[in-house]
């Protein structure tokens, strides 16, 4: 067998929602994880949905399977004494701990790093919380939405109109997870190379907050706060070819203002052909078509734009009809055809555009799964290809399927 | 001071925007040595986008040494300027990567091959290098060339569709998200599992993290639905599958929040007993004999008239008291925060000094993200503000390429270091 990246490396990961991604990057890429789970399983394995062919169980909640892949399952009870004396056995022998639980929780149970650093001089010891370990708000209740909340990320995405949105997908705790995986192979490269463990300390909180963006450094050189302003973006006002357009059966993004690709002629170019210029090839709109492009939303970022500004009707007049020509064709033309005239849009995908892209496909991103012996699936590919120790993804472990096994090899390993 | 992980070790930061920069940016922290190469003959973009420091005066700073965006993720490291469109300019690019560990790169196939900086090349002048490509789409298939950046991204990968309220168009999450984190962090990840390897057998490797699939990798839940199940989901707003209440309620305005002064709560009861001690906390027992809201099953079957409720008991009170009630009797809450917030009135990131200080010639002395994750005995951090445009061309010519002044005085007049 060849060698993988992380091979030889044990981590016992005590994670449910906020570390288990980090957990399985590490498990990909050929880390042993062991998972200790609570009986009956984390909230993780409870959530929906469901693989539908193989029934709502523990064992089948795609969130858990998104997140867990490659790692084994040994269910311990670390309210139960007997259960408890099982993980810290464990524990001594692991390279690294990666753990989710509120602040103090393992510490409590003797499975905090002082009580295992001893036995585990490079021992690696990573908590993935929403706060971190220490400061006042380290005890804090945390969720997912809790961190996307304080961490800024939230007040800069929706309609002004709205409540502030949240982003899809437990972006906080997937933040966390990543920010997390680095800092434990930072600290297993340190430990490897000098022998010495150390604690890494990941809070949601601020993993999320880097995807604040320009908002943080805006506050901190120009004394105001960003603001969700629907899919305006950075631009004061609505400029043409900037933002969410419907197409016939879906929705696509136009972002074709921005350095790279053709400017805004070579879409009224397109339209023209189609019959649908609407008089955005002419005067007087001919002219404001050409004078849009990068440079002067640049300068209208800067408050420099009046001239711009001030032709909010002609800039209306545009908008309508390019609205009026993107209505006509389904969204994954649109996409398809605008990117082959190097026009910059992209195709808002749903799932199902997702399963369906013709990238994605030709690149055989998608893996099959077998979910039990009658049932496979597809599921979604790694998020990067390592041409010597590529990311290898099995399906995740049933609650507890390893617990014999485990607990059997522990005895000749800590007898 | 402490040996840092990376330290001894270099790199050649071929990236320019936001993903390519931001990975460069951590390897830095860390201890290696970043070369970032530039050339006004591809400007990085963002050196020219807004937030632009000021003057006393309230006007502008001008030229290329003044974005917050650019800077923030290009401290710590070398800058060189050096046009790779001309065959002298690649002759130096690969006496510079002959110097370096790690190669990394998130421009497409199309401009990699324009400047011959693909693997097989590179791998010839430097057989143990890890070579990380991050281009949009990937190296190869059929939109290997498309055109992006992260505000196209967000939506191609299903980040938009599946954000934001139903009623609403997708209107994405108001910043280029997959940028900052998601595909820099992975892209981090990856090399640093190629290093280990690299470590113990001498190997190096080539990387390739195509965005859109570091992307669609984290939205694997509702991908994975569909995969499965044929089903499409789509955005709900901020509500959740396992808790309710589970979004955010609006509390008394806060005419300190400069040009941001409506302010909100979030709030998460995940369980029967959470919900009990919300409604106890805000004195509010006869609602919790609402059989409406008796159960997890009841509020979600009745969640409109749950958040309205609940709305309704915070509407007139200050949304940091809430979130510091609630977080006393152990409920998930907390302040929708503005940047404002987070550096300044944030308690708990300021006692944790999250962001770091740096002087900067031009800039002035500006913040800096830091990074969240703490290694107690090797922490990362800055050690010098943000690269200026061609600030150590000839530091680098010298002292890492090996020319001699004559060689890059040479250089300079032909516009190959420009």
């Amino acid at each position: 067998m060849s060698e993988r990246a992380l091979s030889g490396i044990r981590v016992i990961e005590f994670c449910d929602e906020i570390g288990s991604y980090c957990g399985r990057l590490l498990a990909d890429l050929g880390a042993e994880v062991i998972k200790i789970e609570p009986p009956g399983g984390g909230r993780e394995r409870l959530s929906p949905p469901h693989i539908a062919a193989a029934g709502a169980s523990v064992d089948t909640s795609l969130a858990f399977w998104v997140h867990n892949t490659s790692k084994k399952s040994v269910v311990l009870d670390l309210e139960s004494e007997f259960d408890l004396t099982q993980a810290r056995r464990l524990a001594t022998t692991a390279d690294i701990i990666l753990e989710d639980y509120p602040v103090g929780y393992l510490g409590a149970r003797g499975l905090g790093y002082e009580k295992l650093k001893p036995k585990r001089p490079a021992l690696v010891y990573t908590s993935v919380t929403g706060f971190g370990e220490t400061g006042p708000h380290a005890s804090w209740a945390y969720s997912d939405l809790i961190g996307q909340a304080t961490g800024g990320v939230m007040t800069l995405a929706g309609d002004p109109d709205d409540p502030p949105n949240t982003i899809y997908g437990n972006q906080a705790n997937i933040s966390a997870s990543i920010h997390a995986a680095q800092g434990t192979l930072l600290a297993l490269l340190h430990a490897e190379a000098t022998g010495q463990g150390q604690r890494v300390d990941t809070s949601a909180q601020e993993a999320i907050s880097i995807s604040q963006e320009t908002a943080m450094q805006t506050w901190d050189m120009q004394r105001t706060n960003k603001i969700r302003s629907g899919s305006k973006g950075m631009l004061p006002i609505d400029v043409p070819a900037f933002g969410t357009y419907e197409a016939a059966d879906g929705y696509v993004f136009l972002f074709i203002l921005a350095p790279g690709g053709e400017d805004l002629p070579a879409l009224v170019a397109w339209m023209a052909e189609q019959g649908l210029a609407e008089g955005l090839e002419r005067e007087p709109l001919a002219e404001v078509v050409e004078s849009l492009n990068m440079e002067t939303l640049t300068a209208l970022m800067s408050g420099a734009g009046a001239d711009l500004a001030s032709k909010v009707t002609q800039l209306s007049e545009i908008d309508t009809a390019i609205r009026k020509f993107i209505k006509t064709m389904p969204a994954r033309v649109i996409y398809e055809e605008g990117q082959a005239r190097r026009l910059l849009i992209g195709l808002v995908s749903t799932p199902a555009d997702i399963a369906a892209n013709s990238q994605l496909r030709a690149r055989d991103w998608f893996l099959t799964l077998e979910v039990d012996q009658a049932v496979t699936i597809e599921f979604p590919g790694p998020p990067y290809r390592l041409s010597e120790t590529p990311a290898e993804i099995s399906d995740p472990p049933a609650l507890g399927e390893h617990t014999d096994a485990v607990l059997a090899q522990l005895q000749s390993e800590v007898p | 001071m402490s040996k840092r992980p990376l330290d001894g070790l270099r790199v050649g930061d071929f990236s320019w925007y936001g993903a390519g920069p931001i990975a460069g940016s951590t390897l830095a922290m860390y201890g290696a040595e970043v070369v970032r190469v530039e050339s006004e003959a591809k400007m990085d973009g963002i050196r020219s986008v807004q937030p632009i420091a000021m003057n006393d005066d309230g006007t502008f700073k001008t030229g290329y040494n003044v974005s917050g965006y650019f800077n923030n993720y290009n401290a710590s490291k070398l800058g060189i300027q050096l046009n790779l469109n001309s065959e002298k300019g690649q002759e130096i690019g690969y006496r510079l990567i002959e110097k370096c560990d790690i190669f990394l790169t998130n421009f497409t196939p199309r401009v990699i091959d324009k400047w011959n900086l693909g693997y097989e090349q590179i791998k010839v002048v430097n057989p143990t290098i890890i070579a990380a490509y991050a281009p949009m789409q990937g190296l190869v298939g059929p939109h290997r060339n498309f055109l992006g950046f992260g505000a196209v991204l967000t939506p191609i990968t299903g980040v938009s569709h599946l954000s934001g309220f139903p009623e609403r168009p997708p209107l994405g999450v108001g910043t280029n998200y997959p940028d900052y984190v998601i595909n820099p962090g992975h892209t981090v990840v990856a090399i640093l599992a190629a290093l280990r390897h690299r470590n113990r057998t001498g190997a190096g490797q080539m990387i390739e993290l195509p965005q859109i699939e570091s992307m669609a990798n984290v939205l694997g839940t509702a991908v994975a639905d569909c995969l499965a199940n044929g089903t499409v989901q789509t955005r709900t707003g901020n509500r959740g599958l396992i808790s309710a209440p589970h979004g955010v309620f609006r509390c008394l305005d806060d005419p300190e929040s400069v040009a941001s002064p409506d302010r909100w709560v979030a709030i998460n009861c995940r369980n029967d007993g959470e919900w009990r001690s919300l409604c106890s906390a805000l004195g509010r027992q006869e609602e919790f004999a609402d059989p409406r809201f008796a159960t997890f099953e009841e509020r979600k079957a009745n969640e409109d008239a749950l958040e309205e409720t609940v709305s309704g008991w915070v509407r007139g009170l200050r949304a940091e008291s809430v979130a510091e009630l609630l977080q006393a009797n152990g409920i998930p809450a907390g302040v929708v925060q503005n940047a404002q917030d987070m550096l300044e009135r944030d308690p708990h990131l300021k006692a944790r000094n999250y962001y770091q200080y740096l002087e900067h010639a031009e800039a002035g002395r500006t913040a800096y993200d830091g990074t969240p994750s703490h290694l107690s005995m090797t922490p990362g951090y800055h050690t010098s503000a943000a690269i200026m445009f061609g600030e150590h061309t000839w530091e680098v010519c010298e002292r890492i390429i090996g020319l001699n002044a004559d060689e890059v005085a040479d250089l300079l007049a032909d516009g190959v270091l420009v």
